[in-house]
C-alpha cells in the first residue's frame, strides 16, 4: 500500500462497509459469534475492540520507523497483549458483571485477527492520523456486524432489546407463550452460526445487486 | 467419585460437550479456512492437538509456580527479597502476556523438532504451525487453565493438577479436529452443489456448522447423568437413595 | 556486517519496560477495587442468605472455604456454605445459607450457571430458590415432579428436572461435606448459648 492511498477520512469510512472486518474480511468471526446473544456483550466487545485496536494502531504508527522487519510481529504481539491486559482489568474494576459473562474472550482479543492485520498492513506504514482513523473506522464496522447480530438474537431470544441495562421488552412479555414462543436456540450456539451466515448472505446479495445496478 | 470417572467427565466434557468450536466458537479461523479438505483438515486438527498439549504443560506449570497469587517460585523469591509490605505477591497481570509468548515459543519448538525428527510429518502438517500461533484455541485452553490453577488452598474451588490439565487439552485439541474433519467431509461434498451465490464459501460453511452445534447440543446434559450414575454407584447405601432415578427430560 | 542481538531489540526491551511499568501501575491502581467486586459477589449476599447477619467472616478447612455470618454483636447466626458441581450443561456454583446450628436451610443464591435459557436457567428464580427455604440440612433432600409432599422434598422445575436435581445433589454434597466439618471439629461450631 503505497502512503499517497486512501486519505484519513477514506480509511475510516472503508473500514464500515467495504472493508468490513467481520462481513467483508470475514476475520474475528470467534468473538462475533460468542458475545452477540445480548446486546451489553456486543456493545461491551466493541469497546474493548476499540480501545485495543485504537491504542495499539497509535502505538505501532508512532514506533514505526524504529521497527526492524523480523522483529516486527513481536512488537505487536507485545503491545496488543499489554493493552488487551489493561482493557481486562478496566472492565473487570469498572463493569464486572460484563467481565464475568465476557470471560475468556475479553483474552482472545489478543489473538483476534483484525488487530494484527491492521497493525501489519496499516498502522506500520502509515503516520498517526490516519492509523487512528483506520483504527476508529475498523471497531465501527467490527461493532457493526455485532450489533446487527445482537439485535437479532436478543430480540428473537429473549424478547428483548439492552435488557439487562436498559429493560427493553421488543415483544410483548403476554404473548409468548400461546402466539409467539421465544426462540432459545438464537441464543445457544447454533443460532448464532446460522444468524451470521445469513447476515454474510445479504451482505453479499445486497453488494451483488448494487454492483450489478451500477453495471447495467 | 473414583479418578477414572472424574477423568471420563472431564475428556467428555472438554470434546463433546463443550466443543471447543461448536459450543465456544474458539478457532472459527481455521474451521472456516482450512476446512476445504479432509487431509489438510486432520493436518491442522493433529497440529493444534500437539501443540495445545504442549502449550497446556508449560502453561500450566508456569502458571502454578509462578503466576498465580501465592506461587511457590514467586513467594520464596518475595520472601528473599524480605519486602516491607506482607500482601501475597500476584503476578496474574502478567498471564495473556506470558501465555502468548509460551505459545509462540512452543509453537517454534514443535516446529524446529518436528523439521528436524520426523520430516514426513513435517510435509503433512509443518505448512500449519505458524498459523497455530494465532489459533484462539491454544490461549482458550491456557486461559481455562489458569481460571483452574490455586496453589494457595481455597482461592480456586477444586483446583486442577497438571493431569487434569492436561486431559483437558488433548481433549480439547481432539475436539476440535474432530469438528473440522467433519465440517471438511461435508464441504468435499459440498463441491457439487448447487448453493445460492451469496451464501457461497464463508456463509454456507457456517450455516452447516449452525446445523452440527445443534447436533451437539444433543450431547448436553450427558455429563450430569454419567456423573449422577457414578456418583449414586459409589456411595453408601443410605446416601444414594437421596438421588432420584435419572430422567431423561432436561 | 555482523550486527549485534542486544542492539537490535532494544526496542523491544525499551517496550517491555514501558508495558511493564504501565501494567504494573493498572495493577496497583485496580487490583483494591477488582478484589472488592470479587468478594461483593459472594459477601453480598450474606445478610440475604442469613437473617440478621451483617457482616462474615472466611473459614479455611483443607481446601474448601466456608463463611460465618455473624450479626452487629459478632455471634454467629448462621453459615454460607460455597458449593459447585455439574449441571445440565456447565458448572453450577451456589451459595448456601444454614442457620447457626447448621440444621436448617435459610437461603441459595446460584452465583454462576449456564443452563439452557428459558428452562435450565430458571434456577435463578426466586420462585425455585424459596422452594429451598426451612428445609433440613441435616436429611439428604430429593426432587419430586409433582409438587413437594414431604419435609425434605424439593418441586422440580417443570421442563428443567436434570438442572433442578443438579443443584440438589450439590446442595446435598455440599451440606454433607460441611456436616462432616462440624462433627469432626475443623470447624468451631457457633450459635447454641
Amino acid at each position: 500500500m503505497s502512503s499517497d492511498g486512501p486519505t484519513p477520512a477514506e480509511r475510516f469510512l472503508r473500514g464500515i462497509l467495504p472493508e468490513n472486518p467481520v462481513l467483508r474480511q470475514v476475520l474475528g468471526i470467534c468473538p462475533t459469534l460468542a458475545v452477540t446473544n445480548t446486546m451489553e456483550g456486543a456493545v461491551t466487545m466493541t469497546g474493548a475492540v476499540l480501545f485495543v485496536l485504537t491504542c495499539a494502531n497509535v502505538l505501532v504508527s508512532l514506533i514505526r520507523p524504529l521497527l526492524k522487519p523480523h522483529l516486527r510481529i513481536l512488537v505487536f504481539t507485545l503491545t496488543i497483549a499489554t493493552f488487551v491486559t489493561i482493557a481486562d482489568r478496566l472492565l473487570a474494576a469498572f463493569l464486572y458483571d460484563m467481565s464475568r459473562q465476557l470471560g475468556p474472550y475479553i483474552p482472545l482479543i489478543i489473538v483476534n485477527c483484525i488487530i494484527i492485520a491492521r497493525c501489519e498492513i496499516c498502522a506500520s506504514k502509515q503516520p498517526v492520523r490516519t492509523a487512528l482513523m483506520d483504527a476508529l473506522g475498523q471497531s465501527l464496522g467490527f461493532g457493526l456486524a455485532l450489533c446487527a447480530l445482537a439485535s437479532v438474537r436478543e430480540i428473537l431470544g429473549f424478547g428483548t432489546w439492552f435488557g439487562k441495562w436498559l429493560g427493553w421488552r421488543v415483544l410483548p412479555v403476554g404473548l409468548s407463550e400461546r402466539v409467539w414462543a421465544p426462540w432459545t436456540v438464537m441464543i445457544l450456539p447454533p443460532g448464532a452460526f446460522i444468524a451470521l451466515a445469513l447476515l454474510l448472505g445479504a451482505v453479499n446479495w445486497a453488494t451483488a445487486r448494487a454492483r450489478a445496478r451500477k453495471e447495467a | 467419585m473414583s479418578y477414572l470417572s472424574t477423568v471420563l467427565l472431564l475428556a467428555i466434557s472438554s470434546a463433546l460437550i463443550n466443543n471447543m468450536v461448536f459450543h465456544f466458537f474458539v478457532g472459527c479461523c481455521p474451521f472456516i479456512g482450512v476446512s476445504r479438505r479432509v487431509d489438510m483438515a486432520f493436518g491442522m486438527g493433529a497440529a493444534v492437538t500437539f501443540v495445545v498439549t504442549v502449550a497446556a504443560f508449560l502453561s500450566w506449570t508456569i502458571t502454578w509456580f509462578v503466576l498465580a497469587p501465592g506461587a511457590p517460585l514467586t513467594t520464596a523469591v518475595w520472601r528473599w527479597l524480605r519486602p516491607p509490605s506482607s500482601a501475597t505477591p500476584d503476578l496474574s497481570i502478567l498471564c495473556y502476556l506470558v501465555y502468548i509468548f509460551v505459545i509462540a515459543w512452543a509453537v517454534q519448538l514443535v516446529e524446529m523438532y518436528i523439521r528436524k525428527f520426523f520430516p514426513s510429518l513435517y510435509k503433512a502438517f509443518g505448512v500449519f504451525l505458524p498459523l497455530i500461533t494465532t489459533n484462539c484455541v491454544i490461549l482458550f485452553v491456557c486461559l481455562e487453565i489458569m481460571k483452574h490453577v490455586g496453589p494457595i488452598p481455597g482461592s480456586v474451588p477444586d483446583p486442577w493438577r497438571l493431569d487434569k490439565a492436561l486431559i483437558y487439552a488433548v481433549c480439547a485439541g481432539l475436539g476440535f479436529m474432530l469438528a473440522i474433519v467433519v465440517m471438511a467431509g461435508l464441504r468435499e461434498e459440498l463441491e457439487l452443489c448447487d448453493v445460492p451465490a451469496p451464501l457461497k464459501g464463508p456463509g454456507i460453511t457456517l450455516a452447516i456448522a449452525g446445523i452440527l452445534a445443534l447436533a451437539f447440543l444433543g450431547f448436553t446434559g450427558m455429563d450430569a447423568n454419567l456423573a449422577k450414575r457414578f456418583q449414586s454407584s459409589a456411595l453408601p447405601e443410605g446416601v444414594a437413595a437421596s438421588t432420584n432415578p435419572p430422567t431423561h427430560a432436561p | 556486517m555482523k550486527r549485534n542481538p542486544i542492539l537490535d531489540a532494544w526496542l523491544v526491551i525499551a517496550l517491555s519496560a514501558g508495558f511493564g511499568s504501565s501494567l504494573a501501575a493498572v495493577q496497583a491502581a485496580l487490583k483494591p477495587r477488582i478484589e472488592a467486586n470479587k468478594l461483593c459477589d459472594t459477601l453480598g449476599q450474606v445478610p440475604v442468605l442469613v437473617t440478621s447477619a451483617t457482616r462474615a467472616e472466611k473459614v479455611v478447612v483443607g481446601d474448601r472455604v466456608y463463611y460465618r455470618a455473624l450479626d452487629a454483636a459478632g455471634v454467629t447466626v448462621g453459615w454460607v456454605v460455597p458449593a459447585s458441581g455439574q449441571g445440565f450443561a456447565d458448572k453450577i456454583e451456589l451459595l448456601i445459607g444454614l442457620d447457626a446450628t447448621a440444621s436448617t436451610i435459610t437461603g441459595i443464591y446460584v452465583l454462576d450457571q449456564k443452563e439452557t435459557p428459558g428452562l435450565g436457567d430458571n434456577i435463578t428464580t426466586e420462585a425455585f430458590r424459596r422452594r429451598f427455604l426451612r428445609k433440613p440440612a441435616d436429611v439428604p433432600l430429593s426432587v419430586r415432579k409433582d409438587g413437594a409432599a414431604a419435609a425434605h422434598e424439593i418441586e422440580a422445575i417443570t421442563g428443567a428436572t436434570i438442572s433442578s436435581e443438579s443443584v440438589v445433589a450439590i446442595v446435598n454434597a455440599a451440606l454433607r461435606q460441611f456436616a462432616g466439618q462440624l462433627r469432626s471439629g475443623a470447624i468451631r461450631p457457633g450459635g447454641i448459648p
